[in-house]
């Protein structure tokens, strides 16, 4: 027995080789093989032309159309079509940040959005995957072409890597519907102050449950989108454009306490109605916010997702934080920006121009998003002057192209979305102190929340944000790599 | 003993072994290696690399955003072990007596939640908790509506004041069933004789269960606290598609492998992510060690 168990054993003098697998065993080894050697003879389907990575979809639909002209116009076969691909945002960001960490491929031209493109310049200047464009835009003039802010959020050590898309100003945008039957003249406001005291009595109990539940302004502590815009309007934000910080700084202890003010005790106009959520939008539609901040891009995706609200709705700019001071500010922002390992730079560069700051991508991204070209040649033409069903007949291309040169510098600081972090974290703080009848007052006496006035909470917002600005410093310092860069620099 | 015969049996073990070998020595040992390596480098993505040595243990030990995440995540835990663990053996006892009807379908009915994937169940309790629409704020208005004296904030902040409630309390319909299936698999064992036994000596339900039930479901009931304890130690999916990346207002949903995600994934600092790595096993392997001990001091 023994003997004849071990004939057939891989030592045996009888071993037969296909004893040693069950037919199961034989089976999952066949198909393995099988699909070993399919997937490496099968023929890659090799996607030929210019490949095209955007992260929106409406971005996508009008390039879409684009190419198909191109390509129609290229006559050049194959090797030049244009093919435009939509990733998911965040997808998109890790993909790239993947590829040129490990040199897999990429697609030749790369749509980056704003709050993304810190992750790109991290390190050293020479390790930033996208082509330095600094030169051939100065070599071209592109730089007096285009709206000078809208190169601040590509630019990083003094290098542009892409080309904007954009110039996102903001304008204040409020139900006309209301305002006008409640009799109020916008005429009056010119600043923030102004909108809370003239605004005031659209503030209202809807429902009859004794509590106020239509406010003036769509802002909350939790929505950092809103309340940056309304930091960079006042001359603060994150950092200047000598990479200094300013989370401390005068501009932004102001607009924080009194933005907490808003939110809390008798100064409260604000209310929770954040953009992309479906019951923000009911909000709006409630008609429980008289007022939101508006760039040209939301007002295209309003048009989309909340067209009930079409011909109820008008413009005007920002009040300011001060008279005379600035009316607009800025949110959002797109680049295009060409890979280091594209293979034919000439070709890449002459499409990015045609997606982004040609005639005819300028109207079709207007009709399409309302999206105003940073192309400043262009603000003449006649589509932006006309009338616009939506905005009750005015001409929005029109509103937001008088403030476009006003919209203020934005970083592109390796740390702006950290240091955007630290002041939400202050403004959450000094909210829940607030609403929690903790901050303590000049009388060292805490002040109940239904008596919280902006001036009472300055002091504590200026302690909160010195706190977010030293952990910020602290953290800067830790990265070898910027600090080598500027000691080369100092150099 | 018999001597292996025939030319190829010196190398035939080696060659069994081989598949393992490789596979555990590429994609186990060698990363395991080379990232003790990585936490001492600060990276920017895997080619811009500078050594660094321990300074990022040091700093991650410093860190208020990692020390607020291991908080956090300590909290997770701690609402598994004292929250949901209990209910899930109070779940198992309930369901374990002969005298409930349909047994079978309610033990299904409290597991079924774990068959649902996170992603989705992350998007259901996003609608439940909403501030302005949520099913539970108004579940809860309407209750209190029925309590004299009773009244709750029809708008409660739960995604923007109380995440970590809400965290514990999604995972709580997530796990408490799939916890009961092993607390009743262990009921299963408990000794019907010494059961009896301690009944007829006079011992009451609560003295059956303190003296008799819990030492015999114990080595069961720390393996699933152990469980409890790891699993909640690697929260991610549940925080990150509720609250977002970032842990929402004030990092309160911020987790040590969320951090480690963002640092390593977002920030490319792969060697600081490293250091946050290793960090979380040494926490899961002390954590293992002292239930190690506490379960040898109990059987002495």
């Amino acid at each position: 027995m023994a003997d004849s168990e071990s004939k057939a054993t891989l030592g045996g003098k009888g071993w037969r080789p296909l004893d040693t697998l069950s037919i199961g065993g034989w089976i999952i080894l066949f198909i393995a093989v099988a699909s070993t050697i399919a997937v490496t003879v099968w023929p890659e389907k090799e996607i030929e032309g210019v490949q095209v990575w955007v992260f929106a979809r409406n971005h996508a639909e009008l390039y879409d159309v684009l190419a198909q002209e191109y390509n129609a116009d290229a006559d050049a076969g194959d090797t030049s079509r244009l093919n435009i691909t939509t990733i998911d945002n965040d997808a998109l960001t890790r993909r790239v940040l993947s590829g040129f960490w490990s040199n897999t491929p990429l697609a030749d031209l790369i749509e980056i959005e704003r709050d993304k493109m810190t992750q790109f310049v991290t390190g050293p200047l020479e390790h930033v995957g996208f082509t330095d464009l600094t030169d051939r835009i100065m070599a071209e003039g592109l730089d007096k072409k285009i709206n000078y802010p809208s190169f601040g959020p590509w630019t990083s050590r003094g290098r542009i890597f892409g080309l904007p898309h954009d110039v996102h100003p903001v304008l204040l945008c409020y139900r006309a519907d209301l305002v006008e039957q409640a009799g109020i003249d916008v005429s009056e406001i010119e600043t923030w102050d102004d909108f809370a005291r003239v605004m005031k009595p659209l503030i209202s109990d809807l429902d009859g449950d004794g509590r106020p539940d239509r406010y003036l302004l769509n802002l909350w502590y939790s929505q950092m989108g809103e309340l940056e815009v309304l930091l960079l309007q006042a001359g603060g934000g994150t950092f200047d454009e000598n990479d200094n910080s300013l989370v401390a700084s005068d501009a932004n202890v102001m607009v924080v306490a009194q933005s907490v003010a808003w939110m809390v005790g008798p100064e409260r106009i604000a209310i929770d109605a954040p953009e992309f959520d479906a019951s923000g939008n009911q909000l709006k539609l409630d008609g429980r916010v008289v007022a939101v901040v508006m760039p040209d891009w939301l007002a295209g995706v309003w048009k989309s997702d909340l067209s009930q609200l079409g011909g109820k709705l008008k413009l005007m700019p920002l009040p300011a934080w001060e008279p005379g001071g600035r009316r607009t500010s800025v949110r959002g922002g797109t680049m295009i920006g060409i890979p280091k390992a594209t293979e034919d730079f000439e070709t890449a560069w002459q499409i990015a121009k045609y997606l982004y700051i040609s005639p005819e991508l300028s109207e079709r991204l207007f009709e399409a998003s309302n999206i105003i070209s940073p192309v400043t040649e262009f603000w003449d033409e006649d589509y932006y002057k006309q009338p616009d069903p939506f905005f009750s007949g005015q001409a929005s291309g029109t509103a937001f192209i008088e403030q476009a040169p006003n919209v203020p510098f934005r970083s592109s600081n390796p740390f702006h979305v950290m240091a955007r972090n630290r002041i939400a974290d202050a403004v959450t703080d000094l909210y829940a102190e607030a609403s929690g009848g903790n901050v303590v007052g000049p009388d060292g006496k805490k002040i109940p929340a239904d008596e919280v006035t902006s001036d009472l909470l300055e002091d504590r917002a200026r302690e909160l944000l010195q706190a977010a600005e030293a952990r910020l410093l602290k953290e800067m310092s830790r990265n070898v790599f910027l600090k080598r860069d500027r000691e080369a620099e100092d150099e | 003993m018999s001597k292996p015969t025939g030319r190829y049996s010196w190398w035939a073990p080696y060659l069994f072994i081989s598949p393992f070998v490789i596979l555990f020595a590429v994609f186990t040992v060698y990363p395991l290696i080379y990232s003790v390596v990585m936490a001492m480098q600060q990276n920017n993505g895997p080619r811009a690399t500078a050594f660094v040595g321990l300074s990022n243990f040091k700093w991650v030990l410093t860190d208020p955003d990692f020390i607020k995440a291991l908080k956090n995540t300590f909290v997770f835990a701690a609402g598994s072990i004292f929250v949901q663990l209990p209910a899930s053996l109070g779940l198992a006892l309930l369901l374990n007596r002969p005298d409930v009807r349909a047994r079978g379908f309610w033990r299904l009915i409290f597991f079924a939640p774990v068959l649902v994937g996170l992603a989705f169940v992350a998007i259901m309790f996003g609608l439940i908790f909403n501030k302005t629409n949520g099913l539970l704020n108004k579940m809860l208005v309407l209750l209190t509506d029925w309590i004299p004296g009773w009244t709750w904030n029809p708008e409660f902040p739960w995604l923007q004041e109380f995440i970590m409630p809400a965290l514990i309390i999604a995972a709580f319909w997530m796990y408490v069933g799939f916890n009961m299936v092993y607390f009743l698999a262990a009921l299963q064992n408990v000794s019907k004789d010494l059961l009896e036994a301690a009944e007829i000596d006079g011992a009451n339900a609560w003295h059956r269960f303190l003296n008799v039930t819990i030492p015999a479901i114990r080595p069961i009931a720390t393996f699933v606290v152990l469980l409890s304890f790891i699993g909640s130690m690697q929260l991610f999916e549940l925080p990150f598609l509720l609250v977002g990346n970032g842990g929402g207002p004030n990092q309160q949903g911020l987790t040590v492998v969320m951090y480690l995600y963002d640092k390593g994934f977002n920030i490319g600092d792969l060697g600081y992510a490293s250091a946050i790595g290793w960090i979380l096993a040494m926490i899961l392997f002390a954590f293992a060690m002292l239930q190690k001990y506490l379960g040898r001091v109990e059987d002495r």
